[in-house]
């Protein structure tokens, strides 16, 4: 019996519709959405253009900080509400692939990551749209030299935050998979959240400093994790359509090898 | 398939450990079990609690992998993805996706079993009303009482048609008037040609519907056969009394203003023949327990 992608939908499909249901998504979008508009209550500062930069780069760190708990908790959280409910055991008692349930549960949450970079990010551009009007207005001087908003940056910045999510539910349902418990799993979530953003610079800084005993481990770290640094949304201005292409792929490697070994390891898990 | 020549489930020296909290120490719960149940045939697993049925029964559905020996459905092995195609499972207290309807949630299963369009409604709407759960359908299964749970986890077993129905305590919180129905419908199953391996502590029931049934202990096999052969006196042959015995007996019966009918209100047969059989297997129990 061949794979299927259509049972893999269903999957994902009836995921969504749970994932939907969950009072954690709503507050975290409703906290970012906050964040992004309320960051207009500071126009008081009234700084120029550079004010745009400011709530460019407050929106994006409020997209890719409630973006991380969400992708965490909610992967933890949707992996294991199948498990301590047993309707995993109803569903794999059917002709299913631990591969389709595996996966059909990623693609529901990603589907709500993507969503909610894409909602934020749009709601970040009405913001700046606004205030960069209200600015044209009081100092048109400001404008001369240039400084308004670069929104094929906001796309780009969209969408890198979206790889790096889908990749951190990806590792986190690879903890999930062989965890006993949730909070184990989200605990681990963001263990590798955080080596993933510091890897880049600690394997960086023992480079510079030449050999040391500390390299050997580092540079492991180096090659097993993927650097969250390289999504990073100020990058997003200047990264070419190649450069773009490259981080699509690392991303997605790096997300099909998680997923890979979560289904290695969940196809010998006792459900 | 009736014919009981092909085997719906075989099993082979099946032996099944869980590891305990403690190092080292594993729990056996299901000890080189070897059983065949034909096509066709209604199958009952008894044995007390924690004898090993419900583990039993993951390991046919390839949700527990065995420790050793083999397990196979309609002769696939159970660990492929195949063994499953013609399986339709209620697992014990089961529980659904709490947001979904009824027909919703009967009609997800349907698709993943590959079912569509309006074949997949019709079928829905049909095992809907065999557990009677029409009026209730709209509702979500998060609103159900024990016993509709149980009811669309039985709509939702047998929504793909298959040709093996496990039923894992079907009867669990569900009322006299729906355990007689689940009985009418599991014998409108074999009827159909279906093979049913059902596990129930509800004994009578058991009795009157399986074709054959087996007593676990410990995950020991203690006894299987027919309920006629397991019920059957130690010299062979139902004992019979004449027609003067009997006479003298109805009048005994009489005597305390009692009709013969009470003495087929007794327990139940194979009530006793599993307190037995359970009673044997665990000779210090019951010192232990004083
Ligand atoms: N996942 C598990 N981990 C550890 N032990 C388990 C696990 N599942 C079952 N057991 C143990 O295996 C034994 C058999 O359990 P099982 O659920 O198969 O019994 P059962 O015959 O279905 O009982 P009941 O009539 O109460 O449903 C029990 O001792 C139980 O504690
Ligand atoms: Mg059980």
């Amino acid at each position: 019996m061949p794979f299927s992608l259509g049972r893999t939908g269903l999957i994902a499909a009836v995921t969504l519709r749970e994932a939907l249901r969950q009072k954690l998504v709503g507050l975290l979008v409703l906290m970012a959405a906050g964040l992004v508009v309320g960051v207009r209550g500071l126009q008081d500062f009234n700084f120029g253009a550079p004010e745009l930069k400011f709530i460019a780069d407050f929106g994006d760190g409020a997209i890719a900080g409630f973006g991380a708990v969400l992708a965490i908790v909610l992967t933890a959280q949707l992996f294991f509400s199948e498990i301590e409910n047993r309707t995993a055991l109803t569903l794999l008692a059917k002709p299913v692939w631990r591969t389709e349930f595996l996966l059909g549960k990623f693609i529901g949450v990603a589907v709500v990551l993507v969503t909610f970079c894409g909602t934020l990010t749009a709601t970040l551009a009405v913001v700046l749209g606004q205030r960069e009007a209200g600015l044209r207005l009081e100092q048109p001087e400001a404008f001369a030299m240039g400084g308004a908003v670069n929104y094929s940056a906001l796309v780009v910045a969209a969408w890198l935050h979206a790889l790096k999510l889908m990749l951190l539910a990806a590792g986190t349902l690879l903890v999930a998979s062989f965890a006993q418990t949730q909070i184990y799993a989200v605990m681990m979530g963001f263990a590798g959240f955080v080596i993933c953003h510091l890897q880049g610079f600690a394997h960086g800084a023992y480079e510079r400093s030449g050999a040391s005993v500390m390299l050997m481990p580092v540079k492991l770290i180096h090659w097993i994790f993927p650097d969250f640094q390289r999504f990073a949304g100020e990058a997003a201005g200047d990264v070419s359509a190649l450069g773009l292409g490259l981080l699509t792929i690392y991303a997605a490697g790096y997300t099909a090898v998680a997923l890979g070994l979560a289904v290695y390891v969940f196809r010998r898990r006792e459900v | 398939m009736t014919d009981g020549t092909e085997s719906a489930v075989e099993l082979e020296g099946l032996t099944k450990d869980f590891a305990t909290g403690l190092r080292g120490v594993r729990l056996r719960a299901v000890d080189h079990l070897s059983l065949r149940i034909g096509g066709g045939e209604v199958f009952g697993l008894l044995g007390p609690n924690g004898s090993g049925k419900s583990t039993t029964i993951k390991v046919i559905l390839g949700l527990l992998a065995p420790t050793a020996g083999a397990c196979r459905v309609f002769g696939v092995p159970s660990d492929r993805v195949e063994s499953r195609v013609a399986v339709g499972y209620l697992p014990e207290a089961p529980n659904f996706y709490r947001f979904l309807s009824g027909r919703e949630l009967v009609a997800f299963y349907g698709r993943i079993c590959g079912l569509s369009g309006a074949k997949l409604v019709a079928r829905v709407a049909e095992v809907i009303a065999w557990v009677g759960l029409t009026e209730a359908a709209e509702r979500r299964v998060g609103t159900y009482s024990k016993g509709m749970l149980q009811r669309i986890g039985l709509a939702q077993a047998l929504v793909h048609d298959p040709r093996l129905v496990i039923l894992d305590e079907p009867t669990a919180g569900v009322d006299p008037i729906g355990t007689a129905a689940i009985t009418t419908l599991i014998r409108g199953l074999k009827a159909q040609g279906k093979t049913v391996l059902i596990t129930s502590h509800l004994l009578a029931q058991i009795e009157e519907v399986c074709d054959r049934v087996a007593i676990l202990d410990r995950g020991r096999l203690l006894v299987s056969g027919t309920v006629a052969e397991l019920t059957m006196p130690k010299g062979g042959g139902p004992d019979r009394m004449s027609g003067a015995e009997r006479e003298e007996l109805n009048q005994w019966l009489a005597a305390r203003g009692k009709s013969p009918t009470a003495l087929s209100a007794q327990s139940t047969r194979l009530d006793q023949i599993f307190i037995e059989q359970v009673a044997r297997n665990r000779p210090n129990e019951r010192e232990e327990s004083a």
